[in-house]
């Protein structure tokens, strides 16, 4: 239905999308999620030409969105929009709202318009307030009655842009409700959002979007229970992320000892909590992976919900578990290592390894 | 780290304070190599320290080794970090610790 080959999009110096690639089928219910900054949004934009692309091919059932030759306003009829902030026409009434448009493009009489829409008002739950001016509804009604106006073009996909993120939180529920009762008419949907558990329970694939480009792409179970990619977990599991690249002839360890003490107090660890991490690190680096390596990538992930403290030990070359095994001037480091983190677990993938460990006894916050 | 000395005839003490790991640990090596020779008792006191890797862990097992065939070494004070190393490693067993 839509496909999507290395868009780009740059405003000025900075480039916001890098190399998009999509495909997006009928009947599918896409969320769009990722930190924000990451061209979710911009992503939504180009592909109604909102925003023009700077470079790469969007194509609507076959045809080229960005052609010269194609009639742009009848490929837009085939796309509704809806915004965060509604955008409804503030002077007319929710049902003249709706009308506007078939009765202007799609030429429909005022009466064929107007029995449409008062039919959609039903699916959104809004018939009641068919004469009512936008100022007099609610934050939930106005983004319900934008739905509606979207679904008055009869377009083959609707792409909502964060559409629950200017609502309060007792307002969300009502716009979801109306989302997911599309998904049941099979309405191919694309959702930029913020609401995991919505995006988990009613999409049929997730686009995870970081530094610019579909990081990761699968269904939700995938994203959401084994993703593939390290940010995605860490954005899955709001993990805060220390990096460090520990290199065996330079490595500083007062320096690294600083700067993860710093991130380390920023995120609320405790004292003994700090000491262990470093004395892991320090055994693991140090004793068991500088004599196979030279260079590590190390990250140490602190979720903000149950304040496990995950540390990641990656390194080029698939050696065997440093932890089986270990040589005699090694086994202090192991005992250590074993008993600060029982839970390890090794793996080796396309050249590289990697040991990952999840630090015991980590559950105390520091009283403020 | 930082080590202070005190020689008292035969019984040498050294005071340890701050942390004992992989780039201190060969200044601690040092300084017991350059002293140990001559006498029966070495203390560490360790109120003080208050990291120990497996680095630091090694050279008080050298020490303990060379101390065993001309008197004895004794550790003192340790810290709940240190403590807990020394006990997660099985080094609480083997030193004498007051």
């Amino acid at each position: 239905m839509i496909t999507v080959r290395h868009l780009s999009k740059k405003f000025g110096e900075t480039c916001v999308l890098k190399d998009v690639n999509a495909e997006i089928n009928k009947g599918e219910v896409i969320s769009i999620i990722g930190p924000s900054g990451t061209g979710k949004s911009t992503f939504l934009r180009c592909l109604n030409l909102l925003e023009r692309p700077s470079s790469g091919e969007i194509l609507i059932n076959g045809v080229s969105l960005l052609s010269p030759e194609t009639d742009i306003h009848l490929l837009r009829r085939k796309m509704g929009m809806v915004f965060q902030s509604f955008n409804l026409f503030s002077h007319l009434m929710v049902v003249e709202n709706l009308m506007l448009g078939p009765v202007q493009l799609l030429k429909l009489s005022r009466q064929e318009a107007y029995d449409r829409s008062m039919k959609l008002l039903e699916t959104v739950g809004l018939t009641a307030r068919a004469y009512a001016f936008p100022g007099e509804l609610s934050g939930g009604q106005k983004q319900r009655v934008a739905i509606a106006r979207a679904l008055a073009m009869e377009p083959e996909i609707i792409l909502f842009d964060e559409p629950t993120s200017a609502l309060d939180p007792t307002m969300v529920s009502e716009v979801l409700a109306v989302i997911r009762k599309l998904k049941e008419q099979g309405l191919t949907m694309m959702i930029v959002t913020h609401e995991m558990d919505f995006a988990r329970d009613v999409s049929t694939r997730i686009f995870y979007m970081d530094e610019g480009i579909i990081f990761e792409d699968g269904p939700p179970e995938q994203i959401f229970e084994h993703p593939k990619r390290e940010k995605t977990r860490a954005f899955i599991h709001k993990i805060s992320l220390f990096r460090f690249t520990a290199e065996s002839k330079t490595l500083d360890i007062y320096r690294f000892n600083a700067e993860l003490e710093d991130f380390c107090i920023r995120h609320l660890l405790n004292r003994k909590q700090i000491h262990n991490l470093q004395l892991l690190c320090e055994e693991v680096l140090v004793n068991l992976l500088f004599p196979l390596t030279e260079k590590v990538e190390l990250s140490i992930g602190c979720t903000d919900d149950n304040r496990e403290t995950e540390i990641t030990f990656e390194y080029a070359g698939q050696t065997g578990n440093p932890l089986e095994n270990p040589k005699p001037d090694q086994e202090l480091s192991c005992k250590i290592v074993q008993h600060l983190a029982p839970e390890c677990n090794f793996s080796t993938e396309a050249g590289s390894s990697r040991l990952r460990f999840v630090l015991k006894d980590n559950n105390s916050k520091v009283s403020s | 780290m930082k080590i202070e000395k005190d020689r008292k005839g035969q019984e040498l003490t050294l005071t340890l304070s701050g942390r004992l790991d992989t780039t201190t640990a060969p200044t601690l090596e040092q300084e017991l190599q350059q002293s140990w020779n001559d006498i029966s008792t070495l203390i560490l006191e360790l109120k003080e320290l208050d990291y120990i890797s497996s680095a630091g862990l090694r050279v008080i097992l050298t020490a303990q080794k060379h101390m065993l065939k001309q008197g004895s070494m004794k550790l003192r004070n340790l810290s709940d970090n240190v403590r807990e190393v020394f006990e997660m490693t099985g080094f609480a067993d083997i030193m004498t610790i007051e």
